[in-house]
């Protein structure tokens, strides 16, 4: 890691990996990644797509065996002692897993037998998790009649049954609408106040600012910066993001603003070619200095829109790409 | 032994809430056994309407009309008799009658050592059986006559008078040819035919359920409840064993319900009903095998499909699923013996014919457990290749 501001916990870990690996042939999609999430903690492991997030989160699972390093679920190894391990997870893959020709409550049934739940609690957590995703009315219908928002919350709830110690949600809000992911983020900010750990994957950086305690910043396999988000945004602090929409030779006025001090970057970006992109120390002192050039050089500002560094800054300032590229 | 229960519990309801399920493994075989049992178990009401043109006015003429006649034809053949030719011709063309045979003049004389004149049958294609039953009456017949000629001849070449001649021949038509054979080593029972094909169709149908696991396997696959189900506390043994029982379950239900179907609705008869479900659970585990290899074998739903449809069609035209074993040539009664359905068979038409116990299912379940094995064996090797690559 080249930045490891973050802080483990005092307390006994619910997950501790250490320096997991994970090559698929040539291409290592999990480079020495460790990462320890304290009870009740929630840990946003943020990245692009292909950063390598699923694959971390499949070995911490069980369902993909490490090339090296090791998983530990409440001090229990996932390598030598996997079902007290996995009986303490509760996975929630990205795309829906549920059983479309079964009811809502078969599939919730079915889930919590696998942890072997003796048969009263079991049907007294399918009704306290049916609550919960608020299916109560919706039990005995069949999952493929459900909407796609419906079909998202069962999917959290199907990992929640048997009252996991450690909750694994791999990207739960892809392809969500804003209600139903909305609804989702709420419940896993309860889960992480009720004491449960969770570990959720994202590549939305505002869900990974507005729910989690800490956030784990991974690229190309590797665990890039660790910490709180004030911490990470701390790590490109008084560095601010200034959009300039503007009309004239842009491509020009971006190389001239390069050449400026107190510039760490400028591109040419929007829809229409038609915005500059800096991260400059100190925007609102430089912004006359820019307006000038600006003016020597031709181009019409049309707007100005200064940004405070967040955790999309943090990413770009430690990868060089954007999240959502 | 929970996770087990519940994973096979699971894919049971998924199986029995999937119409097409219960169409293909229970409707379709019942069914096909009673279309079979309807269009050839009822022997009984088998008729053949045979006309006879007696141009020979003889002895010998009169002779096949006894015979037609006789009370062991009695209850199959109807005879009617036409003057000419063209006139039985006209009735079998039109269905007035089957078949008809045309004794030609001088069928009598030729006893007497004059020359031998040929019977004619006349059949139409629509009436294949009925004709091949006048031919064969026919056929027999003539051999009578054949022999009646032959010992007339034969005495007198001994120095036997020529005015003996008629006196002869009367003698000669009253013996008869050593005509009967008596099978060592048989059943005494007929096979009937539901006894065959009511076992047959559930088997052909019940190979369909290769294709359903295998397929539901990589649905599951695909829609990520595999995982899910890896990710639980459920060792991958429990996960293969709970899909094994309701392949098993799935299968054995099938075979069982057609068998008692084609017991209690259609008159099939088997001598021994622990053979019958010895038979019907080794099937049941070879389908958990044949399943297995499938999956072992190929990547995709849409492969599983493919390669359980060619398995399917190639061990039922191997096995004599379509035809009765004995209609078959001998490379094919051959290569049933590399079939779990061949064999399978070989212990129902067993059965059928009052063969009883060890003597009835001893060989087909060992060849099915040979079969079964030499699959489980495959399977195994090729998942640990695929584990390794």
């Amino acid at each position: 890691m080249s930045a490891p501001t973050g802080h483990a916990s005092s307390r006994q870990a619910v997950l501790e990996c250490a320096h997991l690996v994970r090559r698929f042939g040539e291409r290592t999609a999990v480079d020495d990644v460790s990462m320890r999430i304290a009870p009740g903690e929630t840990y946003g492991l943020l990245g692009p797509n292909g950063a390598g997030k699923t694959t971390t989160i499949r070995m911490v699972c069980g369902l993909l065996r490490p090339d090296a390093g090791s998983v530990y679920v409440a001090g229990r190894a996932m390598s030598t002692a996997a079902g007290p391990a996995k009986q303490l997870i509760g996975f929630v893959p990205q795309d829906v897993a549920l059983y479309p020709d079964l009811s809502v409550r078969e599939n919730l049934r079915f889930f919590g037998r696998l942890y072997r739940l003796p048969r009263r609690r079991l049907e007294r957590r399918v009704d306290e998790v049916l609550h919960l995703v608020d299916l109560g009315s919706r039990a005995g219908d069949r999952v493929d009649s459900l909407s796609g928002g419906m079909r998202r919350r069962l999917n959290i709830g199907a990992g929640l049954v048997h009252s996991p110690t450690l909750l694994v949600l791999d990207e739960p809000t892809v392809g969500v609408d804003p209600q139903s992911r909305h609804a989702i983020l709420e419940s896993v900010h309860r889960f992480g106040e009720e004491g449960m750990a969770v570990l959720y994957t994202t590549h939305y950086m505002e869900e990974a600012e507005r729910l989690c305690d800490r956030v784990g910043i991974i690229d190309r396999g590797r665990l890039v910066a660790e910490g709180t988000p004030r911490e990470l945004v701390a790590l490109v602090a008084e560095r601010d993001r200034v959009r300039l929409t503007a009309v004239g030779n842009l491509t020009a006025y971006a190389k001239a603003c390069r050449r400026m001090a107190r510039i760490e970057g400028a591109a040419r970006s929007g829809e229409h070619g038609d915005v500059v992109e800096l991260v400059v120390k100190d925007a609102r002192s430089l912004l006359p200095d820019l307006l000038d050039l600006a003016h020597e050089q031709g181009v019409g500002v049309r707007s100005v829109e200064i940004d405070e560094p967040d955790l999309e800054s943090v990413f770009l300032h430690l990868t060089g790409t954007a999240l959502r590229e | 032994m929970s996770a087990v229960l519940a994973i096979a519990a699971k894919d049971l309801r998924q199986r029995l809430r999937d119409r097409s399920a219960w169409v293909i493994v229970f409707l379709a075989p019942v069914l096909i056994s009673a279309l079979m049992a309807l269009a050839f178990n009822n022997n009984s009401e088998f008729r053949a309407n045979i006309g006879v043109v007696d141009l020979d006015r003889g002895p010998a003429a009169v002779g096949l009309t006894e015979v037609l006649k006789s009370p062991e034809l009695a209850d199959t053949v109807h005879v009617r008799a036409y003057d000419d030719e063209s006139a039985a011709r006209r009735a079998v063309d039109a269905g007035g009658v089957h078949a008809a045979i045309v004794v030609p003049e001088g069928f009598s004389a030729a006893l007497h050592g004059g020359r031998a004149t040929p019977l004619t049958v006349l059949d139409s294609v629509d009436y294949g059986l009925q004709a091949q039953l006048a031919r064969a009456v026919t056929e027999s017949y003539v051999a009578q006559v054949n022999a009646d000629r032959l010992s007339v001849a034969t005495a007198v070449a001994a120095g036997a008078s020529q005015t003996d001649i008629p006196q002869l021949a009367a003698k000669a038509a009253l013996l008869h040819l050593p005509e009967q054979v008596r099978a060592q080593g048989l059943p005494d029972d007929p096979l009937k035919v539901i006894s065959y094909f009511g076992p047959s169709m559930g088997m052909f149908f019940v190979l369909f359920t290769v294709g359903f696991g295998a397929r539901g396997y990589f649905v599951e696959q695909q829609q990520g409840t595999l995982d899910r189900i890896s990710a639980a506390p459920v060792g991958r043994g429990a996960l293969l064993i709970g899909k094994s029982v309701s392949t098993f379950v799935y299968s054995l239900a099938g075979l069982l319900t057609v068998t008692l179907v084609s017991w209690l609705a259609f008159g099939a008869r088997w001598a021994d009903p622990v053979g019958v479900a010895a038979l019907s659970v080794a099937m049941a585990v070879c389908m958990v095998c044949l399943t297995a290899l499938v999956i072992a074998l190929v990547r995709t739903e849409q492969q599983a499909q493919g390669l359980a449809s060619v398995l399917v069609f190639a061990l039922v035209l191997l096995g004599g699923n379509f035809v009765f074993a004995s209609g078959s040539t001998p490379m094919i009664r051959r290569l049933a013996l590399f079939t779990p359905n061949g064999w399978a068979l070989r212990g129902f038409t067993d059965l059928g014919t009052g063969v009883r116990g060890w003597d009835a299912v001893g060989a087909p379940l060992l060849g099915i457990a040979a079969f079964s094995a030499a699959v489980a064996a495959l399977t195994a090797v090729l998942l640990r290749l695929r584990r390794t690559t």
